[in-house]
C-alpha cells in the first residue's frame, strides 16, 4: 500500500516538474535577471545624487500598489561608461525609491537577445508593460494593437515643452505618438581619427573628401600603418547603420527618405541618387582605404585595429566611441589625447548636406495596450516612462558624460570635461547637422535584404542596380503592402 | 513476491506517460503549430490571417531558401565522406595490432564533439581570420605568404570551410560508434582473413564493412539528420548572418532571420515545415542509396 502510494506520488511530482518547467520558460528566465537588476540597481542607489530622488519623491502621489513589468537592455555591464545606460539604471533606482508601493520586475537583457525575445513576446501578445520600442517596430507593432498610444499622454506632460521633438520621428504613425524616446541621443556614423597620425600624413584635420582619403593612404601604406580607415560589416547591420544611411543622404537629401517613410510612391530606392550611393559605396570599398577583411570582421574587432594603431581612422557608432575612448584612456593617454571626430567625407559628385550624421533615439519607452485597462497602473506606468526619459535623465547624463537625452538641456557645463569629451559632445549636437538612421524606419524585412545584398556588393558580387531593385521589392512586399 | 517485483501495467503506463506526454508536448506539439501557423500570414503581433498555401507558393519561388537547400545538401555530403569516412579509417587504425595506447586514442578523437558547437566556432574563425588567423600564419611561416587570403570572404570556398569545423568536431563521434559495432564482431573472422591472405583494404572493405552495415546507416542516417538543420556553427562564424551575402546561408538560419530578424513569423513556420520535409526526403533518400551500394558489394 506504502508502495503504491509513493509511487503515485512519484508520479504526480515528476509530472508536474516537467510541465512547470516547460510552462514559464519566459518567467524563469526573467527571475534570476530581475534579481541581479534589482540588486545592482541598490547598490548604485546608495552613490546617487540626493536631490534627484527627492524630485522623484515630490512626484510620487499614484494611487497604484502592486507590480509593473518593465523589460530593457540597459544591463550592469554595459551601463559601465555607456552614459545612456547608466542615466536609465540610475533613474530606474531613484523612481523605485521613490514608489515604495509599485515593485519594478525587471527583465534585463543584452541588446541582441531583447531585440529576439521582445519580438517573440510581441508575437505571443504577452508585451511586459512598459518595455523598449525599436524605431522601426512602431507602425506594424501599433497596426496590431500592441502598443498604446501616448499622443494625448505626451502632450500633457509637464515636461513637455522641453522634449526635443525631432526626436519623436521614428515613434509616430500618422500623427500619432507610440512611444517616448528614451536613453542617450547618439550618432551612428562618426569617424573617429588619431588626429597626430594623419598630421603626419599632411592633414591638420581628417580630409572633408574621399580623394584626399585616398592620398593619405597611399602615405599610410608606405610608412608601415596597414589602412586609412578600418570598418567591420561581419554582421552585415554595419554598413547600413555606419555608413549607408550617412552617405545615401549626401546623395538623396532627407525628404527623400521622408518619402519612403511616409509610403510617397514618387520616391524609391532603384531612383539614381540612391544607385549613385550604392555605387560609390562599392567603388570606396574597393579603393583600399579600408581594411581588406572589412566584410568578415565585425566593428568590435574594427576598433581594435584603430586602438593598436594599424588604422589611422575608424568609422563606426556612438557606442564604438565610447569603447575607444574608455580603452585608450585607460592604456594610452596619448593616443586619447589625439583622438578627433569628423563626419563622412563627402563623395565628389553628392550634392546634398555635406556636415550631415546620422544621429537620434532608436528605443522609445513604450506601454503595452492592456495596461490601460487599470487606469491607477496606467498612471503609473506613465509616471515611469516620463521620469525615464525627462528632466532628471537628461541632467544627469549630460554633467556625467556630455550626452543629451529626449529633454533638452540649456547651458550644458562642458568645463569640467576633458577637451576629448568636450569635442564629442560638440560633434555629436553642435557642429554637424541631423539625418535619419535608416535601420530606425520601416520594415526589419527590407533591412534584412538590403544588408544581405549590400555585403555582396561591397565585395564585387552584386551590381547597385540590382542591390537597389532587391531592395525596393522587399519594400514593396514588407512596407507599402501593410 | 513475483507481484512485487512484476508491477501492474497500470503502474507502467503511469511511468511511462510521463516522458511520453513530455515527448508530445516537445516534439509533436510545436511540429503541429508550425503546421498550422505556416498557413497564415503572422508578422509579429496577435493578428493572423489565413492565407492558405500562400506561403508555400512564395517559399517555391524563395530562391534564397533553395540556395540554403542546395548548401545543406553540400555539408552533408562532405561531412558524410569527412566524418564518416576518416572516422571509418581511424577505426581500422586504432583497431590494427600495431595501434598502442588506444584508450588515448579514443579519448581524444571523441573529445571535440564535446565542445560547444558556439567555441567550435569561435575557435575556428580565429583559425580563418586574416590578419591573426592561425592558417594565415602557418602560410607565412612556410615561405608561402602569396597563399594568404581573407579565407572567409572567398564566396567559392567558404562553403568548404566552415564544413570543416563541422567534420572535425564530429569524426569521434562516430568513431565510438563504429568501434562498437565492430568490438560486437567475432575477432576470429578478421585473423582467419587475415591468414587467407586479404590485405587491409579487402578486410576492410569485403569483411568489416559489411558487417557493421546497420551500424553504419545509423551513422548515415545521423550525420544527414545532424547537417540539414546545421545552425550553430555557422551562426557564431558568421555572426548570424550566413554571409558573406548567403553564400553560408543553411535552411535553419534562414528559418531563423525570416521569424526572429525579419519577424515573419508565418512564412517562418513554412519554412520550418519545409526544412522537416525536406530533410525526411534527403534521410530516406540516403538509406535507400546505401542499400543499394550495400547490394551491389553482395551485402543483403
Amino acid at each position: 500500500m506504502n508502495k503504491k502510494l509513493l509511487a503515485s506520488v512519484l508520479s504526480v511530482a515528476m509530472a508536474a516538474s516537467v510541465l512547470a518547467g516547460c510552462g514559464s520558460g519566459t518567467a524563469s528566465t526573467a527571475a534570476p535577471a530581475a534579481d541581479t537588476a534589482e540588486e545592482d540597481a541598490a547598490d548604485e542607489t546608495a552613490d546617487e545624487e540626493e536631490t534627484q530622488t527627492e524630485e522623484a519623491e515630490d512626484a510620487a502621489a499614484l494611487a497604484y500598489a502592486g507590480e509593473i513589468n518593465l523589460m530593457h537592455y540597459s544591463t550592469s555591464e554595459e551601463s559601465e561608461g555607456n552614459g545612456g545606460s547608466d542615466g536609465f539604471r540610475t533613474m530606474i533606482a531613484n523612481w523605485e525609491e521613490a514608489h515604495p508601493d509599485i515593485t519594478l520586475n525587471q527583465n534585463v537583457l543584452a541588446n541582441d537577445e531583447y531585440k529576439t525575445q521582445i519580438a517573440t513576446m510581441a508575437a505571443a501578445d504577452d508585451l511586459p508593460d512598459v518595455f523598449l520600442l525599436q524605431g522601426m517596430n512602431t507602425k506594424s507593432w501599433a497596426a496590431q494593437g500592441l502598443v498604446l498610444d501616448l499622443t494625448d499622454i505626451i502632450k500633457e506632460s509637464p515636461y513637455y515643452a522641453d522634449y526635443n521633438t525631432s526626436y519623436f520621428t521614428p515613434f509616430l504613425d500618422g500623427d500619432k505618438i507610440y512611444a517616448l524616446p528614451a536613453l542617450t541621443g547618439g550618432t551612428c556614423t562618426v569617424v573617429v581619427y588619431d588626429k597626430q597620425m594623419w598630421a603626419d600624413a599632411g592633414f591638420d584635420s581628417f580630409p572633408d573628401n574621399w580623394e584626399d582619403v585616398k592620398k593619405a593612404n597611399e602615405y599610410f601604406e608606405a610608412n608601415g600603418i596597414e589602412d586609412a580607415i578600418a570598418f567591420g560589416n561581419g554582421g552585415q547591420w554595419q554598413a547600413n547603420s555606419c555608413f549607408l544611411s550617412t552617405l545615401g543622404n549626401r546623395y538623396t537629401g532627407k525628404e527623400w527618405f521622408q518619402k519612403l517613410i511616409d509610403k510617397d510612391t514618387s520616391a524609391k530606392f532603384t531612383d539614381e541618387s540612391f544607385v549613385k550611393a550604392l555605387q560609390f559605396t562599392q567603388d570606396i570599398f574597393a579603393s583600399g582605404v579600408f581594411n581588406e577583411d572589412f566584410n568578415t570582421i565585425t566593428n568590435e574587432d574594427a576598433r581594435e585595429y584603430f586602438i593598436a594603431g594599424d588604422a589611422a581612422a575608424f568609422i563606426g557608432g556612438n557606442w564604438d566611441e565610447s569603447y575607444i575612448a574608455a580603452t585608450l584612456l585607460a592604456d594610452d593617454e596619448e593616443k586619447y589625447n589625439n583622438l578627433g571626430f569628423a563626419v563622412l567625407p563627402q563623395p565628389a559628385d553628392a550634392t546634398e548636406d555635406p556636415l550631415s550624421q546620422n544621429i537620434g533615439l532608436g528605443y522609445g519607452l513604450a506601454i503595452n495596450t492592456k495596461v490601460a485597462e487599470d487606469p491607477d497602473k496606467l498612471a503609473a506606468c506613465i509616471d515611469l516612462i516620463e521620469y525615464l526619459t525627462g528632466p532628471d535623465f537628461s541632467d544627469y547624463v549630460a554633467k556625467n558624460y556630455a550626452l543629451g537625452g529626449l529633454t533638452k538641456v540649456e547651458d550644458v557645463d562642458l568645463s569640467s570635461f576633458d577637451s576629448v569629451v568636450q569635442s564629442f559632445y560638440n560633434w555629436s549636437y553642435v557642429d554637424t547637422t541631423t539625418c535619419e538612421i535608416y535601420d530606425s524606419y520601416l520594415d526589419p524585412a527590407v533591412w534584412s535584404v538590403c544588408n544581405t545584398d549590400l555585403q555582396s556588393l561591397m565585395n564585387g558580387d552584386m551590381s547597385a542596380a540590382d542591390v537597389a531593385a532587391d531592395v525596393q521589392k522587399a519594400y514593396e512586399e514588407n512596407y507599402l503592402g501593410k | 513476491m513475483l507481484k512485487a517485483i512484476k508491477p501492474k501495467m497500470s503502474v507502467v503506463w503511469g511511468f511511462l506517460a510521463v516522458p511520453l506526454i513530455w515527448y508530445v508536448f516537445s516534439v509533436f506539439v510545436p511540429l503541429v503549430v508550425a503546421l498550422a501557423y505556416s498557413f497564415f500570414q503572422w508578422k509579429g503581433g496577435p493578428k493572423k490571417t489565413f492565407i492558405g498555401i500562400g506561403n508555400y507558393v512564395q517559399l517555391l519561388h524563395d530562391g534564397t531558401f533553395w540556395e540554403a537547400f542546395g548548401h545543406n545538401i553540400y555539408i552533408v555530403i562532405i561531412c558524410i565522406v569527412g566524418q564518416i569516412g576518416i572516422a571509418f579509417i581511424n577505426v581500422l587504425m586504432v583497431n590494427s595490432r600495431l595501434c598502442r595506447l588506444k584508450g588515448v586514442h579514443r579519448t581524444f578523437g571523441f573529445f571535440p564533439s564535446t565542445i560547444s558547437a558556439v567555441y567550435i566556432g569561435m575557435i575556428w574563425k580565429m583559425v580563418y581570420d586574416q590578419k591573426r588567423g592561425v592558417l594565415n600564419w602557418l602560410l607565412e611561416a612556410a615561405g608561402r605568404p602569396e597563399l594568404t587570403q581573407n579565407w572567409m570572404n572567398n564566396k567559392s570556398i567558404v562553403l568548404s570551410l566552415i564544413s570543416v569545423p563541422l567534420v572535425w568536431q564530429f569524426i569521434g563521434y562516430y568513431m565510438v560508434i563504429l568501434l562498437a559495432a565492430i568490438a560486437a564482431v567475432d575477432n576470429e573472422i578478421f585473423e582467419v582473413a587475415e591468414l587467407d591472405g586479404a590485405n587491409a583494404w579487402q578486410r576492410a572493405v569485403y569483411i568489416v564493412l559489411p558487417l557493421i552495415r546497420n551500424s553504419l546507416l545509423v551513422c548515415i542516417t545521423l550525420c544527414v539528420s545532424g547537417n540539414m538543420k546545421v545552425f550553430d556553427h555557422i551562426y557564431a562564424m558568421t555572426k548570424g548572418s550566413g554571409g558573406p551575402g548567403t553564400s553560408t546561408m543553411v535552411m535553419a538560419l534562414y528559418g531563423y532571420i525570416v521569424s526572429f530578424k525579419n519577424q515573419n513569423l508565418g512564412y517562418g513556420a513554412c519554412v520550418s515545415v519545409a526544412i522537416f520535409v525536406v530533410s525526411l526526403a534527403v534521410i530516406g533518400g540516403s538509406q535507400k542509396l546505401v542499400n543499394v551500394i550495400m547490394k551491389d558489394k553482395g551485402v543483403e
